[in-house]
């Protein structure tokens, strides 16, 4: 086994969270700031872009990068060691013990296994194998993700017009799942989530993804794909995957089991939104994020007073997104927020796991988009940060509860909010603008005794839009200005 | 009302400028117009433009044809010198309003600038080149590409400086991967300057990549930095074996798109077929994976109609060529291994009996033999 030693040389950023005028320094966290964003240091020769990222059982963190190596971390000593090589642009991960990860790579499912355990992987076992492979280099994997039954999920990206198909591929081509622009499916289950059953069964789960590269259950079971936007996918949204369900990229229709023939887009635009499930949120491009990644949910009230809540990585912004979902008329939606902000946070926020020591572990990625590369940690100090904790839909506009006691005046003024709502077209074309963009109408500010409550009126308020709102002013009774004043919340069902 | 954010609307200023132009280049023909000197550049994978540099003289008239071959939205601005960066922080800086102005910030840095294309679009600026000497960058100022995708007009009588050296292109380009313009010099890539992993590669060691001339479940294996071969997960066999110098996988590793790995040597042996055959009318194949043995070798493991077979391929020490192990286990009446290999290729076995080509063993399986390649 062979140990490589370094130094970690982190360099220590301060998240300004609710102190805007700050400046960074190397230092132990200033007692107002809620989260501390600091660096791993990297073993030279490592590319750094990171594909997976885990915890095992010893607390060692497990990564997986693009130049197929599978690397441990002790972070008590700073040591790296090598736990698998060569593997094909790994992009999931899933420990089952200290000497045994999955690992999902590009042609497959593999089982890695230390049997000898001198501390590196010497059996590559093939888990699944049964989907086709175009030979396109868009045809990312990601995954698995575990139910509580044990059955395993996998995202299979769509294949790109912006390469070609090999003339060698593996599995059927299916002259339906073809198209001239844009992403296609024409090898078996490409644009799908599929179902590893705990017999080893490969099944199709859920269709419609053009590029679903974030997957992740919540605490209370749901599993949520997130996807990029592109043709067919107006802005970049975050859907709740359920069995059967079809979630808009219409290729992968082809592949539905007693699919009727011809192309999907032949169908017309009407009949396949028909078909659709749409996002519970929508993250509006330019503004909240512009390709999300994977959706972690917060386990605890370690790491500040988001339990429950989904945070998803960013790629092309120093930025790490916080998700509040609820349920109304029987249909998810919710609201997205900045969470991290810049502060040292770099950009292409590919993987995120919560370490044994209560903190976030980000790994970062491009492989030739925007992005970065290397691990960051989100360590929350204790400070209570000056945020919102939640957001509900009302009858009449919405609800926002606060992390700690605002200042009244600030909030009773109706100044202070300032509201567009929007929609997403969908259409073959490669996203959408911001289609019928209305400035909405502030009617009635409600203010909770305590100031940690907040109940706005808007006008109009309708359906299957999303609700941009900007806080301005806003500030915690201490005066720290509140964290972040982008609220982006996508209304699938209104509050009857 | 309805308010809708024409993305792609053309600034009216331009269509009341372009009649009058129009109009008079019919009346008054000139032959300058026709020599207008063309610039093609494409937005491509990876952020990059294709043509990272080129050169201009001062107060020539020129066209650059924008073409946006990437799956993304790209836009192309040229800025004063030295003015870049502070013109994609601009653009950063509009926020929400970036859609609406094509992320084109206003300030007088921008020289000239294209909307933002959608993937297959096309877009021209006929441009006179200032009369001062200087570099003048441009850059894709969509947000998150600005950083990365970016290029330099020279405009100079003089020569271009040395690309490996040319501060004013993205440092990935200074080694001319992707191609520079008819400017750049083009530079081979030599493997043994890079470091490409935190350990050091001893034989034998191996990638899953795409390979040439095979499918895309492949995985490519330096036996002894000699001899090399290439084995398709997705048939269950070798495909071929090469000598001299194993990959170079710098473009697969260093861009979005469908490259392949590079064979750096010559193929000495092609296997065209799968080799075994067990006895049944159809053999369904099945991969499973692979794990180190003495030596630190890869023995592959896959089965033929539920039958495994482990699979092992080695140096021949001392001549050119590889020895392969087959294990088979039980359920085979007889094994029959037919690689229809060249003349040149002299076949051994450690078991059964060679009739031209193929090796028929007459013995049932579990059984366990050793067939030396050698050229």
């Amino acid at each position: 086994m062979r140990i490589l030693k370094w130094l970690v040389i982190s360099q220590v950023f301060l998240i300004q969270i609710g102190c805007a005028d700050k400046t960074a320094e190397e230092s132990v966290p200033l007692p107002d700031t809620s989260y501390i964003v600091d660096s791993i240091a990297m073993p030279p020769g490592l590319s750094g872009e990171v594909g997976a990222l885990a915890f095992l059982p010893s607390g060692k963190l497990i990564a997986a990068f693009r130049r197929g190596e599978v690397m441990k971390y002790d972070h008590e000593n700073d040591e790296w060691s090598i736990f698998a090589r060569g593997l094909h642009l790994p992009l999931g991960l899933l420990v089952r013990s200290e000497s045994e990860v999955l690992v999902m790579q590009y042609p497959e499912l593999t089982r890695l296994k230390d049997t000898d355990l001198d501390g590196e992987a010497d059996v590559y076992e093939t888990v699944t194998d049964d989907f086709g492979l175009g030979g396109n280099y868009h045809e990312f994997t990601y995954g698995p993700v575990e139910d509580k039954s044990g059955n395993l999920y996998i995202g299979l990206n769509s294949t790109s017009n912006g390469g070609v198909m090999m003339e060698e591929l593996r599995g059927e081509i299916n002259d339906d799942g073809l198209t001239e622009k844009g992403l296609y499916s024409a090898v078996p289950y490409r644009g799908w989530i599929m179902m590893l059953t705990p017999e080893g069964e490969l099944l199709p789960f859920a269709s419609g993804f053009r590029s679903p590269n974030g997957l992740g259950f919540d605490d209370q079971g749901r599993l949520w794909v997130t996807d990029n936007q592109g043709d067919w996918v107006g802005t970049s949204p975050l859907y709740h995957v359920e069995k059967g369900k079809f979630y808009g990229h219409p290729p992968s229709l082809a592949w539905t089991e007693n699919w009727e023939g011809g192309r999907p887009m032949d169908k017309g635009v009407e009949f396949l939104d028909s078909l659709r499930t749409k996002a519970a949120v929508l993250f509006p491009h330019n503004v909240m994020a512009n390709s999300p990644t994977e959706p972690v949910t917060v386990l605890t009230d370690e790491f500040g007073p988001f339990n429950g809540q989904l945070l998803i990585g960013e790629m092309n912004h120093q930025r790490i997104v916080r998700v509040m979902v609820e349920e109304v008329g029987g249909k998810l939606q919710g609201a997205s927020v900045p969470f991290i902000d810049g502060g040292g946070l770099r950009k292409g926020n590919n993987r995120m796991v919560f370490g044994p020591d209560g903190a976030l572990w980000v790994g970062q990625n491009a492989s030739g988009w925007a992005g970065s590369s290397g691990i960051q940690r989100i360590t929350f100090t204790g400070k209570m940060p000056v945020d919102i904790q939640n957001i509900n839909i009302t009858e009449d506009g919405f609800k926002l509860a606060f992390t700690t006691d605002m200042d009244k005046s600030a909030l009773e003024n109706p100044e202070n909010y300032s509201v567009r709502s929007y929609f997403y077209a969908y259409h073959s074309k490669y996203g959408s603008d911001q289609m019928d963009l209305k400035d909405i109408e502030i009617k009635g500010v409600e203010v909770s005794e305590d100031g940690k409550e907040v109940r706005f009126g808007l006008s109009p308020m309708e359906k299957n839009r999303v609700y941009e709102i900007q806080l301005n002013n806003f500030q915690s009774v201490a005066g720290d200005s509140l964290s972040n004043n982008l609220i982006c919340y996508t209304i699938n069902e209104l509050l009857e | 009302m309805k308010k809708c954010v024409g993305r792609r609307a053309w600034p009216s200023g331009i269509v009341i400028f372009l009649i009058p132009l129009l109009f008079l280049s019919t009346l008054f023909p000139s032959p300058g117009v026709a020599q207008i000197r063309e610039i093609h550049i494409k937005a491509v994978g990876g952020l990059q433009f294709d043509k990272v540099r080129f050169k201009a003289e001062p107060g020539e008239r020129i066209r650059i044809i924008l073409s946006n071959a990437d799956d993304m939205f790209h836009n192309m601005l040229i800025t004063k010198p030295g003015k870049r960066e502070s013109v994609v922080e601009a653009a950063l800086n509009l926020a929400e309003l970036g859609p609406q102005l094509e992320f084109i910030p206003k300030t007088d840095d921008v020289l000239w600038s294209t909307r933002v294309l959608a993937p297959g679009e096309e877009a021209t600026l006929e441009i006179k080149v200032p009369s001062s000497e200087g570099i003048y960058p441009y850059v894709c100022t969509y947000p998150g590409h600005g950083t990365i995708m970016f290029g330099a007009m020279y405009v100079t009588r003089g020569d271009l400086p040395d690309i490996k050296e040319d501060v004013n292109i993205p440092e990935q380009r200074r080694s001319a991967s992707l191609g520079a313009g008819p400017n750049a010099e083009d530079h081979a890539h030599h493997k043994e300057e890079e470091v490409w992993h935190p350990y050091e590669l001893v034989p034998p060691y191996w990638y899953r990549i795409f390979m040439p001339e095979s499918g895309p479940a492949s995985i490519a294996v330096n036996l002894d930095d000699s001899v090399f071969y290439c084995w398709d997960a997705g048939l269950c066999r070798l495909r071929y074996v090469w000598e001299d110098d194993f990959l170079d996988i710098s473009e697969p590793w260093s861009i979005k798109g469908d490259a392949r790995a590079k064979v750096l040597g010559e193929i000495v042996y092609r296997e065209n077929q799968f080799p075994l055959d067990l006895g049944f009318e159809n053999q369904d194949v099945a991969y499973r994976g692979y794990r180190l043995v003495e030596g630190g070798y890869p023995e592959f493991y896959y089965t033929i109609n539920g039958i495994d077979i482990y699979e092992l391929i080695r140096p021949l020490p001392g001549q050119d060529g590889i020895r392969r192990r087959f294990r088979i286990g039980s359920g085979a009446d007889k094994v029959k291994l037919n690689t229809q290999s060249p003349d040149k290729v002299n076949l051994k076995s450690s078991l059964g009996t060679w009739t031209g080509k193929e090796l028929e063993i007459k013995q049932s399986s579990p059984l366990e033999f050793e067939v030396e390649m050698s050229w």
